[in-house]
Formats: structure tokens, sequence, C-alpha cells
């Protein structure tokens, strides 16, 4: 007889004391000698599960830098990178391309949804090269736009659908391969008040123990709307506080 | 099929539909490259297709063997047993042996014998197996055969130029005269490519000819001076000289061979200088279009920088991303061979239409162009595919 815990479908279990992300003692430094620019000095950050934080500061003060290397597509000059139990500091180009893959959703400002394809395509586009039946990723990227609410529209291009819309398919392909972390960069800077106002709710809805949601952002009034706030200033890290 | 493949394969297809203009400019390189090659190897064949079909309907691999005294005597002779020594030869697969006859008249019927007395008819003495040694049929009749021979009889086929000559109707119970001596016509021959003479001779049984035209004694045989053999394909000459040796074996007599169809080959050969020139405006107009392929390539790498970033960030490899560039790349050139071989096969039907030529298009012309179209279109394609899986994604997603 079996005892203790019971694990529901393949849904591993969640230890909340468990960060998702760590970053110790990071810092990134681009040129060398006279040209040196140290964009983070010695950074620390633990993203945890359930998180729900934002990452703000002024333009130059490091957080293009740190979107880079919590999203895995950048390597710390110095210090180590811990995502998901895994050093992503110590891994070859393929492997960490491949952490990133599972482990982290992307939406950007600019959308960045492949122009030719229409929105369903677009979502599965995160699907593919996981040896997935053709038919299984159709299901499950029509699964995502249903959440964001555009599944009548998943045979629309990116140009038929409006910014919103653009932004809501976006993180329907983000959520598809449900990663650990989402990680948006100003995923309302280039949408009007309206629009931005319902990709911080869906964002804000999809706060769960099984995810962390992590908004770069320069807007202050989206930074506060998070429930952490990660405040940065030339480099390092100024502040780090809970807002609810 | 294996799933990164298969997902590999779409991203290609879908990619390139999407963009069909460009699309349709990378095809135009190999499509036209390939397309001047067959048309240039095509066209230089089938100037020469009518001689080209003929060496292939009469086969390459007649040999004959013929006595030639090396003292300069009358009416030298192989051995008697020459068709036997001759097929001794492993290489050698059918024989038949003749002999040429000398002075003899030939005419419809006695009295018009003034007619035809200027006019030389060869008359050969020939064995049951020389129609299909030549691989030539009859028209009507039958031809000799070992009746003919046994009993002794004057049976007679003729040539189809002679039948003509003669007006002799097919079927038709006629005797000929040789030398005044009645012989029944029995079969008709059909034109021999090989061996044109024949078609104005008169065939004979030897036993025939032994008892009517030469000075033998009674029941002696008569020897052969010319023999006829097919070889296995492609040994004719190694045939030519064995068959000297063993027909001969140290005699006294010479013997020429001659392989029949080499004259007809070696008209029926392609202008290879035109070919060449033809075929490397070809090459060079394929390796122009790689170039160009190569080009548009690079230049649709930087406009989808932002989709390659955007893929790198969802987890696709460089590697993944390089093979997705390097797979349109062999797309681009199995279609753009594919059209190449038809576009060169609709120039050399166009062609031949118009110059009264026979159609031909070695084998080897369509698999080569598309192979060839491949290599070129992938060549092209490794830079550019090298360049995008080179691209980091941070630069090309321009992070706010």
């Amino acid at each position: 007889m079996i005892t203790g815990q019971v694990i529901a479908g393949d849904e591993a279990v969640i230890d909340p004391s468990r960060p998702f992300m760590e970053l110790s003692g990071v810092s990134r430094v681009y040129g060398s000698g006279a040209a040196e620019v140290w964009a983070l000095r010695d950074v620390d950050l633990r993203i945890m599960p359930g998180d729900f934080v934002s990452i703000v500061g002024p333009s130059g003060s490091g957080k293009s830098t740190m979107l880079g290397l919590l999203g895995c597509l950048d390597v710390p000059t110095q210090g180590t990178i811990v995502v998901d139990g895994e050093e992503v500091t110590r891994l070859a180009d393929a492997a960490r391309t491949r952490v990133r893959g599972r482990s982290i959703g992307f939406v950007f400002q600019q959308f960045h949804l492949i122009p030719h394809l229409d929105a369903l395509s677009n979502v599965e586009t995160a699907l593919l090269y996981r040896a997935m039946k053709p038919a299984e990723r159709r299901e499950k990227a029509m699964g995502s736009l249903e959440k964001v609410g555009l599944a009548r529209r998943h045979d629309h291009r990116p140009v038929q659908l409006s910014g919103g819309e653009q932004q809501r398919v976006a993180l329907a392909r983000a959520l598809v391969t449900d990663p650990k972390i989402l990680l948006a960069d100003e995923p309302t800077g280039a949408l009007d008040t309206k629009n931005a106002a319902n990709v911080m709710e869906i964002l804000t809805s999809l706060q769960s123990m099984e995810r962390a949601v992590v908004i770069v952002t320069h807007d202050v009034g989206i930074a506060n709307s998070a429930a952490r706030k990660v405040s940065m200033l030339d480099g390092r890290i100024v502040s780090d506080e809970s807002l609810r | 099929m294996n799933s990164t493949l298969r997902d590999l394969l779409r991203v290609a297809t879908t990619g390139l539909l999407a963009r069909k203009v460009r699309t349709l400019l990378l095809l135009l390189g190999p499509m036209i490259g390939v397309a001047a090659i067959i048309a240039a190897v095509g066209l230089t064949d089938s100037a020469k297709g009518d001689l080209k079909a003929k060496v292939d309907k009469l086969g390459t691999n007649l040999i004959e063997a013929s006595a030639a005294s090396s003292f300069g005597g009358q009416d030298p002779t192989l051995p008697i047993d020459a068709a036997e020594r001759a097929l001794t030869v492993s290489t050698i697969t059918k024989v038949s042996t003749i002999r040429e006859l000398q002075n003899i008249i030939v005419t419809p019927y006695d009295e018009a014998r003034e007619n035809f007395e200027t006019v030389p008819i060869p008359v050969l003495a020939a064995d049951s197996r020389l129609p299909e040694v030549l691989e030539v049929s009859l028209v009507s009749g039958r031809w000799i055969n070992g009746f003919d021979e046994d009993g002794r009889a004057r049976s007679a086929v003729i040539g189809v130029g002679l039948a003509d000559e003669f007006d002799y109707l097919p079927g038709e119970l006629r005797t000929i005269e040789l030398n005044g001596l009645r012989y029944a016509v029995v079969g008709v021959l059909d034109r021999v490519e090989l061996e044109p003479g024949f078609d104005n001779a008169v065939f004979i049984p030897f036993t025939a000819a032994a008892d009517d035209f030469l000075d033998l004694g009674v029941g002696d045989d008569i020897d052969p001076n010319k023999l006829y053999a097919r070889s296995v394909e492609g040994t004719e000459d190694e045939s030519a000289t064995a068959l000297k040796v063993a027909v001969n074996l140290g005699g006294p007599q010479d013997i020429s061979t001659e392989i029949k169809s080499e004259a007809l080959e070696l008209a029926a050969q392609s202008d290879r200088q035109l070919q060449l020139i033809v075929v490397s405006m070809g090459l060079l107009a394929i390796i122009v279009g790689g170039l160009g392929i190569a080009n548009v390539m690079s230049i649709s790498v930087i406009q989808r920088s932002a989709e390659i970033g955007i893929r790198r960030a969802l987890g696709h490899t460089r590697r993944i991303i390089a093979l997705q560039f390097l797979l349109e790349a062999v797309f681009v050139g199995i279609v753009g061979g594919l059209l190449g071989v038809l576009l060169g096969m609709l120039s050399i039907f166009v062609g031949v239409s118009i110059a009264g030529w026979v159609f031909v298009m070695a084998s080897w012309l369509a698999p080569g162009g598309i192979l060839l179209a491949i290599v070129i279109s992938v060549l092209a394609g490794l830079y550019p595919a090298v360049r995008a899986a080179r691209l980091e994604p941070l630069e090309t997603l321009r992070l706010g």
C-alpha cells in the first residue's frame, strides 16, 4: 500500500520555499579596458513561487540587462543564476536555450509576433521541436488562446489584430508552455490605457503558486500594481519591497 | 517521421509560402541554370538523335571477320570450322558464316540476260543462322534451312532491293537464273542497315553453291570467307581481337575484323565542343543563381531578425534556426531543379519540333540537374543559415 503524497497528473509538487530563480552576486560588464561599463553590479535576487514582482528603474538603471539575464538570453560576467534548480551559468548555449523554452515565457513591448503566421500558429511556435503531435499542439495552442479570449480570432494574422489583441496573443504564446516564470518587458508600453488595463488584468489573474510573474518597466503606476516592487538604480537593486 | 524534422519542414515550407515573390526570385537561379544545361545537352544530342536511335536499335556488337590473303592470293578463305572456332571465344554469342561467290550473272529470267549482265549482283552462300546474327527479319517467305542444305536444293533468298528490281511480289512463286540455272525464290530479306550491300544480294545454300559454282569434288564442302559474330555488349574490341586468333589458330591466313557499327557510332556522336561551351554557360548561370540565393537569403535573415530572436527566446536552438534556413534552401533547390528540368525538356521539345530532329534526353540529365540544383542551393544557403544562427536574441529583440 502506497502512502504519502498523491501527485495529481504530471503536475510537479511546488515547494513554496524553493525559489524559481536565484541570482547570486551577479554582475554584467560590457566592453573592456577604458570602455568598460558595469551594467549590473553584484546583484542578488530571488523569484519565489507565486511572486508578482515588478522591476522598475529609470533608463540606464540596468533593468534591460536584468531582463536579459532573467530570461537566460544572456550570461553574467560574474555570479551565478539558478533557474528551477539548474545552474544556467554553467550551461552551454543549446542547453540554456532548452531551459529558457521550458521554464520561461516572454512578453515584449513590441509583441514580436511572427507576421506571416496567424494567431494560432504564432502560439504554436512556442511548442515546436518538443516531440509533440500536431493535433495535440494545436489543441494546447487553442486552449491558450481561449484563456486570453481570442479563440474566435485564431486565424487572424497580426496585422488584422489590434495592439491589445496582439499582446494577448503574445501572452497566450508565453503561457502555452506552462512556464514557471512569465517575464514581461514593458507589456503595456505600446498600448492605450484601456488595452493596457486589460493586459494588466490578465497578468494579475495569472498569479498562482505554480507561477511567478515578473514585469520589467519604467512606469511607476504599473510597478505599483504588482505585489512586490524591486527598484533599480545604476546597476544595483536599491529597494525590494512588498506592496500588499 | 522524426517530430523535429516534421516541425522543421513545416516551418520552412510556411516560411517560403508566406513570401511568394521572394521565393519565386530564389527559384529562378537554379531553375534557369538547370534548364540551360539540360537544353544544351539535350539539343546537341537530339541533333544526332536519328543516328543515335539507329545505333541503339542495331546494336554496337556486330563483328565481321573476313579472310585476307597475306600473299595477295586469289579468293582467300576461312577454315571450314570457322564458326565453331569463333564460338570458343567466351564473349561471342552468335556466329554465321558466308562465302562470297565470284562471276555469277543473275537474271530474273533467261531472256533478260542482256539487261542484267552489266549489273553485278552479289551472290552469297550463307548458312541458316545469318538473319538471326544480323538481327534482320524476312519481308516475306522464309530463310534457307536445313532441308535446303541436306536436299542440295536450288533455293534462293533475295534482298529487298533486288526484289524491287526484279518486280518480285511478296509470296510469289518464281525463279531467278544464276548463270542460267533456275533457283526458286523462297524468301525476301529485309533491309540490312549494317551491311547495305545485302539489299541487292542473292543468298543460296552452301551445298547448292558447291554443286553449281565451284570446281570441287562431289560431296566436298566449301570454305567460308567471311563470318558475322555478335559479342556481349561492351566487349567488341576484345572480342574482335580474340576472334582473329580463335579462327585462324596460327594458320596461314590473315584475318581482318571490323566492328560494323563503328562508322555509324562516329557519325552519331554529338558535337562535344559545342556541348561543352553551352553546358559551361549553364553552369555559370546556376552559380550566379546560387550567388543570388545567398544574397536574397542574407537580406532575408536581416529582415527576419526579429522573428529569429523571438524563436530563440521561445527555446529554439541555434542549430534549429540554422537547419530551418538550410531547409528553405533545400526546398528551393528541389523545386527549382524540378522546374528547371521541365523547362529544359520543353526547350528540347520546342527545338526538336522546329528543326525536325529526334528527341533525345540522356537518362542522367533529370536526376543530375535536380541534384546540382540542390547542391548549389545548399551551398548558397549555408552562409545565411550560419548568420541566422549566430544572431543574438537580446540584440534583435531590442529590449526596452
